[in-house]
């Protein structure tokens, strides 16, 4: 099958990009949008053994309508087990979650998420929703990939505010002397996948079909050229639509 | 044994005041919508409301003016966009916030829970969060000197939440998705609980394992069918999701949200008035949706 990746739409290029970094993983903690997507496609294709954790308390889910809120009908329904948020943070905090998905308004080159204010935290541009679970997850998760829509607003090279803290010089000491997680490894956009190193992110591999040019434009980081390519498994290529959320 | 039921007149009218600080339930799940709403009827203001995620019925209270403070983790319309009225408020300095996160909001009403004044954590020790919450301290571990947080206890006057049922004497019974409900409620001085249907106590004892909160610690239940409307609940009515788009671009507007207030809440004083507002055929096809009563898939 021969597919042209331009077409298919950005929210499905990052799900089926990042749904192949969740191999061997056996529990992810999961919020509302692409992260659940996916994680249900990784689950539905090359990952079938990886458990679904919401912060609502639902464990195991597969929704299959589109789902608005962690504690929406299609993730309580036919998941295996429902417990409450108090349950699955302690989880979390203890270490027993492998793998968490975030995604954020803003992203720096340390991976440093904002999810609080555009602008100053006393007199924003811009008032969003605040933490949620984000921070808590960004601190304790062993293992942290970033879902990103290629938005160049979105690419900035210090956030207004670190509501969920990243790696590199600022945080790496510190996530070690109070026994957090090492903070996010991999970065996902529509385009291309980025790996965290000691000086912020790398340009790993770029999905076929689209250029350099195209997978660094208005990213304000310094980023050296990479000519490996994204292959996006047949399965998940096969599965995408089927995903409800996308 | 003690009867708990009320009408929900008296039974906001007695336990909650001003200033008061109010843990609302509901996680997606079991919102006390109409069980909260009665603080807007009944106008008791300068009320401190808390909960870790907090979606459109903060938006209303807020809107109405009658709260002085918002404690919370994260403050929205999930998946649809923001609170406006928060935004407005924020912006207008006439509220006060205390902004945590929910992990850390659920631990704090897990330590009133637990009658102590703090727990140890590992979060909100890096990034901007913790230099903006006023009274977040250190604690050092006295077995191992690991570095840790002291997340301080929050222990709501009132916590007003929605079940499925409960018989006269109190004994709650709820499933499905919990988030911190039964954790804010029993973490709070006072427990007034809205519920589908009472029952018998002969059914609450044929499955005890579904009573969540014991009879003795609940203070009034509320019989309010569809009490719980625009969220959902499980095993009754499914979520209108539609109902949270619209409320979106209204309340984007400050006159068209006085509008919906008026409409929705002011001037819709008893429970038949509301579920005649969300109309026979919607609540038909809520009946009918995912976790609904009459849901076959």
């Amino acid at each position: 099958m021969k597919v042209n990746h331009r077409e298919i739409n950005p929210d499905k290029r990052i799900a089926m990009i990042a749904a192949m970094e969740l191999k061997g993983y056996r529990s992810c903690f999961v919020g509302i949008g692409i992260p659940s997507d996916t994680a249900c496609l990784a689950k539905d294709t090359i990952e079938p053994n990886i458990n679904l954790i919401y912060e609502s308390g639902a464990i195991g889910a597969m929704p299959k309508t589109k789902s608005y809120s962690t504690g929406s009908p299609s993730i309580a329904h036919r998941s295996d087990m429902i417990t409450d948020s108090f349950s699955v943070f302690s989880d979390l905090q203890a270490g027993r979650i492998d793998v968490g998905l975030l995604s954020a308004a803003q992203i720096d080159i340390f991976g440093n998420l904002n999810s609080t204010v555009i602008g100053g935290y006393q007199n924003p541009k811009v008032r969003m929703v605040g933490s949620g679970g984000a921070h808590d997850i960004a601190c304790l998760i062993p293992n942290l990939i970033i879902l990103m829509p290629h938005d160049p607003r979105r690419f900035v090279e210090k956030v207004d505010f670190i509501t969920s803290p990243g790696s590199g010089a600022a945080f790496d000491k510190l996530r070690v002397k109070y026994q957090l997680g090492k903070g996010p490894s991999i970065l996902i956009t529509d385009k291309a996948k980025f790996v965290m190193s000691p000086s912020g992110w790398n340009l790993d591999s770029i999905l076929d079909d689209f250029t350099y040019e195209e997978a660094v434009e208005g990213i304000p980081w310094k980023l050296s050229v990479s000519n490996k390519r994204i292959k996006i498994d047949q399965d998940i290529l096969s599965k995408v639509d089927s995903i409800s959320g996308l | 044994m003690i009867e708990k039921l009320s009408n929900l007149h008296d039974a906001i009218k007695k336990n909650v005041s001003s200033d008061d600080l109010i843990f609302i339930g509901g996680f997606g799940h079991l919102i006390p919508f109409y069980l909260t709403h009665e603080l807007i009827r009944q106008n008791i203001n300068n009320l401190s409301i808390c909960r870790s995620g907090a979606d459109i019925l903060f938006d209303q209270l807020i809107a109405s003016g009658i709260i002085k403070k918002v404690i919370f983790g994260y403050i929205g319309n999930p998946t649809v966009g923001l609170s406006h009225s928060f935004n407005r408020a924020y912006k207008f300095n006439t509220i006060e916030i205390e902004e945590w996160t929910n992990q850390s909001i659920i631990m704090r009403l897990h330590a009133a829970r637990m009658g102590i004044d703090f727990i140890p954590s590992k979060i909100l020790q890096i990034g901007d969060l913790p230099e903006n919450i006023q009274f977040i301290k250190k604690i050092i571990s006295p077995y191992t000197g690991q570095e840790y947080s002291a997340i301080p206890s929050l222990k709501p006057d009132v916590a007003l939440i929605h079940a499925q049922q409960a018989d006269k004497y109190g004994n709650v019974q709820m499933w499905g998705i919990d988030g911190d409900t039964v954790e804010g409620a029993l973490a709070s001085d006072r427990i007034i609980v809205s519920v589908e249907r009472i029952i018998d106590n002969k059914e609450i004892k044929e499955s005890p394992e579904k009573t969540i909160i014991p009879s003795h610690r609940v203070t009034n239940i509320v019989e309010l069918p569809w009490g719980a409307y625009p969220s959902y609940v499980s095993g009754f009515y499914s979520r209108d999701d539609q109902h949270y788009i619209s409320y979106d671009s209204l309340s984007r507007n400050e006159s068209e949200l006085e509008r919906y207030l008026n409409e929705w809440v002011i001037n819709v004083d008893n429970i038949e008035l509301y579920m005649e507002k969300i109309g026979k055929e919607n609540r038909l096809s809520l009946e009918k949706g995912l976790c609904g009563t009459l849901d076959e898939s």
